[in-house]
């Protein structure tokens, strides 16, 4: 088993809607509300799934500029968060690409921080980008945040349809999971249980 | 709360048993494993074990849930002959990574999407198992931004 300072070297190493408005004169005969209720009902097309992991990823990616930027990481953390920004990037490429070959338009990340915080907030993640205290502080809240990616991703796999695409999103659900896992073993690099906490990762929805 | 039971197909059942194959497989291999580590690996490995018991039973439940039958458990698996640690943790993360690219091929095949989705957080599960032997045997413990079982 490495010790805590080989463990954090190898770390180092370059890792590393509507709905159905009752207002107005609209009444629906009873094959159009159960066509309705039956659309209601129906699983996201694939291009709302892809905006929807895209949007997030966005929001992911700003997060790890942020903390980059910051300086708040000790030095010895700030390669491997660096390699986990960077495979955050790859992931948003592929995405998009797949979104734009549905004919998808790809969201926008944040426009600035208090976007981010805001959306952060959204997501029921506690911290915030403009309140962090430390390095410890700014990788639970990236942890906190890859939590959320895992919890987006089982919940798209039951939506996604087509093979390429359910493929390419169990790879970045397997990624994001072990982007928790990095994290944590930053986080806690004696005790490696923690990293690995449950044997079904379903993260935060 | 109250699981929702599954709808599993009857079709998807030989896909799982392949599946529970490699979680008995690999299961053996932490058994026979564990006791040649220190104290310190062998905590993380019985962690790692108790969540593959965890993943056979998540396959079980599906073939139960199916109307199928589970593969009877082999008389032995073929998991080597590691002499040392670092033996143990090659031959572990040789057969996480078979269960991840395994899985990953299943996935699209599987139907409805929940079924999908419980067998995606299984094949999560075991990328961390790789990231963790992976940083025990001196490599970078997320070396791709898709994770595929060939890394």
């Amino acid at each position: 088993m490495p010790s805590q300072r080989t463990r954090r070297e190898l770390l180092g190493r370059g890792v590393l809607a509507g709905g159905l408005g009752l207002a107005g004169a609209t009444v629906l005969l009873p094959a159009e509300a159960a066509a309705a209720t039956a659309a209601a009902s129906a699983p996201p097309s694939n291009i709302a799934v892809l905006g929807r992991l895209v949007r997030l990823e966005e929001l992911i990616l700003y997060a790890y500029q942020h903390v980059l930027a910051s300086s708040l990481l000790p030095s010895s953390a700030q390669p491997v968060v660096a390699g986990l920004r960077n495979q955050e990037q790859a992931h948003i490429h592929a995405l998009s690409a797949a979104l734009s070959v549905l004919g998808g338009t790809s969201p926008a990340g944040p426009v600035n921080l208090a976007a981010a915080d805001k959306d952060l907030s959204h997501r029921n993640v506690s911290q915030r980008l403009g309140q962090l205290r430390g390095g410890k502080d700014a990788l639970r809240l990236l942890l906190a945040i890859e939590h959320v990616a895992e919890g987006a991703y089982y919940v798209a796999m039951s939506e996604l349809s087509g093979p390429t695409l359910l493929r390419l999103g169990a790879e970045i659900m397997a990624s994001e999971a072990q982007h928790a896992t990095v994290l944590t073993v930053l986080l806690h690099p004696v005790d490696l249980t923690q990293a690995v906490p449950y044997g079904l990762v379903q993260g935060r929805r | 709360m109250k699981k929702v039971p599954l709808v599993v197909r009857q079709a998807d059942v030989t896909i799982f048993n392949r599946s529970l194959y490699l979680e008995r497989q690999a299961i053996a291999a932490y058994v026979a494993g564990i006791p040649l580590l220190n104290m310190s690996e062998a905590k993380v490995a019985k962690q790692f074990l108790n969540q593959e018991l965890e993943h056979a039973g998540e396959l079980l439940g599906l073939i139960a849930a199916a109307g199928g039958k589970p593969i009877p458990r082999a008389p032995s698996y073929d998991i080597g002959h590691p002499r040392d640690a670092r033996e143990v943790f090659t031959i572990l993360h040789g057969l996480e990574a078979n269960q991840i690219a395994t899985y990953l091929n299943a996935i699209p095949r599987l139907s409805p999407g929940p079924v999908r989705a419980a067998v995606a957080s299984i094949l999560a599960n075991d990328a961390q198992h790789v990231s963790i032997l992976r940083l025990e045997l001196g490599d970078s413990p997320a070396p791709a931004a898709f994770v595929t079982g060939r890394e």
